[in-house]
């Protein structure tokens, strides 16, 4: 029955700042299993963008464990950190970070050229996605002429075409209006509801709040892991 | 990328400069042909007629001309101006064949009866005023009446633009040097045969004049083959310069190209983030950033070719020389710069290559 996608295993990381070491986290265990929606909260230097960027191998800890999809990450040269990363995580960043003078289409397709692709089938697939999250009139816009809710929808139509174990979303409403905030939010939780595993990194409460598992973190350490809703 | 244009350009018109030169170059001297011997006299009484009808009985000699030459005055009723008059024997324009604008050749089979006929270079023709109208008209030499038969193309060949031609036995008359002649030609039967008879010759005018073998002479004699060679190694020396000028340009402007993309990757460094969060590999933001630098490098190329083929369009309307697009000045040119891409755009594609995702995520 279990079948966790994230595992950490008394984590910690360090960096050094100039010449003082900051731990940024202080031995965290925390294991998400396949299909839930996460919110992970807290404040500024809580710890949670290096929680984010460990679960999204673009980073490795100092000691502790990281599993994703049951492979740990301390092993792993830059090669195959890419190759998981690619495989299994989908990115939705904060100020959606399209990449510049591309299309909404060539944006969704880049993941999957980089994993090799071919272009036909990229295109397809890119088409596809952008159409089942709304945007199949939209294909060939570049990011200047798509509002913010647009963009961060190809962002995630983007995370989403490699179909990936976890999708790893970092303040995915933070640049956008409320009611547009609204709308990714109930983006993600169908996404969950057909089996997604999300993951929502944010220091907003009422955000944190629409996720049904919400995990606190203060200080490097996780304060609170609550379940159901409030 | 400045440097690049400046560099492919340079390339491009030293080809074409040196092309053109040599073309000409050979042209010119194609027309005395490769199987000649010059003997100059280096005295004005060095050598003689005499001299010249012993080397035209060597072994394997064809053909023998000679030439007397010395400064004199021509003039027509209204002008008067100084040339190089040049007594030829009757084999002169046989063997050189230089190329006629107006009437005709001193000819050879009534060479006796041409001793008052003149054949003007195109040069000295231009000095005097000549035109088509007065072939047949009296021009003085040194004060004596001649008849003016016929003007040479300003394409003669090296050297015949400001003569004017007579025969020997005119210029006996004109200059009254007899016996002494200024260059006598030999011409051998094969080119192959050129080096042999230049030794026999060396030696028939050593023994008449009773020199030892190391003894300094009064001639010297050269071959066109030496000549060529002489003036291709001055075209040699003149490309290398230009290369020197191309290559410092190339790197220059391979230095730009390093310093605009070092630029780009520096502006570019969250786009390089996100790229490796989605799942670039470092070997594709390596090869995206190369590719980057040789667009650049080409661009700057293709300006300096077009602009190097006007260059070299100028300069042949210039040198007189014909203008052509060569396939490999193309080839050389795009090649440059594609290596000049390559060589200085692999340390910013390294640096972007090497950046940490999270540090390229973060950079502000």
């Amino acid at each position: 029955m279990a079948n966790p996608v994230v595992e950490l295993e008394n984590v910690r990381r360090e960096y050094l700042v100039g010449d003082q070491v900051t731990v940024a986290l202080d031995g965290v265990d925390l294991v998400i299993e396949h299909g839930e929606f996460v919110a992970i909260v807290g404040p500024s230097g809580s710890g949670k963008s290096t929680m984010m960027n460990l679960i999204g191998c673009l980073d490795r800890p100092s000691s502790g464990v990281v599993k994703i999809a049951s492979d740990p990450t301390s092993e792993l040269n830059d090669n195959q950190l890419t190759s998981l990363r690619s495989k299994a995580i989908g990115f939705v960043f904060q100020q959606f970070q399209l990449l510049p003078n591309t299309t909404a289409i060539e944006n969704v397709m880049a993941p999957l050229l980089y994993q090799g692709i071919s272009s036909k089938q990229a295109k397809q697939s890119a088409t596809e996605m952008l159409t089942r999250l709304g945007l199949g009139e939209r294909l060939n816009f570049d990011r200047n002429r798509l509002s913010g809710g647009q963009q961060q929808r190809v962002a995630i139509a983007r995370a989403l075409v490699t179909s990936p174990d976890i999708v790893l979303a970092d303040e995915p409403t933070g640049a956008l209006d409320s009611k547009t905030g609204a709308q990714v939010i109930d983006l993600l939780k169908e996404l969950n509801q057909e089996g997604r595993t999300i993951i929502l990194i944010t220091h907003d409460l009422d955000i944190a709040a629409s996720a049904p598992r919400r995990v606190f973190l203060r200080d490097g350490r996780i304060e609170r892991d609550e379940r159901g809703s409030k | 990328m400045l440097g690049v244009v400046i560099g492919v350009a340079a390339i491009v018109a030293l080809t074409s400069i040196v092309d053109g030169a040599s073309q000409g170059i050979n042209k010119s001297l194609a027309t005395l042909g490769t199987n000649q011997l010059n003997i100059t006299a280096m005295a004005p009484d060095a050598l003689t007629e005499q001299d010249a009808e012993a080397l035209a009985k060597l072994d394997g000699v064809s053909v023998m001309f000679v030439q007397a030459q010395n400064e004199g005055t021509i003039a027509t009723e209204d002008k008067r101006v100084n040339a190089r008059l040049v007594g030829v024997s009757s084999q002169y324009f046989a063997a050189v064949k230089p190329e006629i604008a107006l009437g005709a050749y001193l000819s050879d089979s009534k060479f006796a009866a041409s001793a008052k006929d003149v054949v003007f270079g195109a040069d000295a023709a231009n000095d005097l005023g000549l035109t088509s109208d007065m072939l047949g008209q009296t021009v003085k030499l040194n004060g004596q009446d001649f008849r003016l038969v016929g003007v040479l193309d300003d394409q003669a060949g090296f050297g015949t633009g400001g003569r004017v031609y007579v025969t020997l036995d005119a210029a006996r008359k004109l200059f009254s040097q007899y016996p002494y002649v200024s260059s006598i030609v030999v011409q051998a039967e094969t080119p192959e045969a050129v080096d042999a008879l230049q030794v026999a010759s060396d030696r028939l005018l050593r023994d008449r004049y009773g020199l030892g073998a190391e003894t300094e002479a009064r001639y010297t004699i050269t071959n066109q083959a030496s000549l060529i060679a002489a003036v291709s190694s001055i075209t040699d020396t003149l490309g290398l310069l230009l290369t020197g000028i191309a290559g410092i340009s190339l790197i220059v402007g391979g230095i730009g190209i390093m310093n605009i993309m070092l630029v780009s990757v520096r502006e570019r460094t969250r786009e390089i983030g996100v790229r490796r969060a989605i799942g670039a590999k470092q070997s594709n933001i390596l090869t995206q950033f190369l590719i980057e630098a040789i667009v650049l490098s080409l661009a700057g190329g293709v300006v300096g070719l077009i602009l190097g083929q006007i260059a070299a369009f100028f300069l042949a309307i210039i040198g007189d020389w014909v203008f052509s697009i060569q396939l490999e000045t193309v080839l050389l040119a795009l090649g440059f710069s594609l290596v000049v891409g390559v060589v200085f755009g692999v340390w910013p594609a390294r640096t972007a290559a090497k950046l940490e995702p999270i540090d390229a995520l973060r950079f502000e």
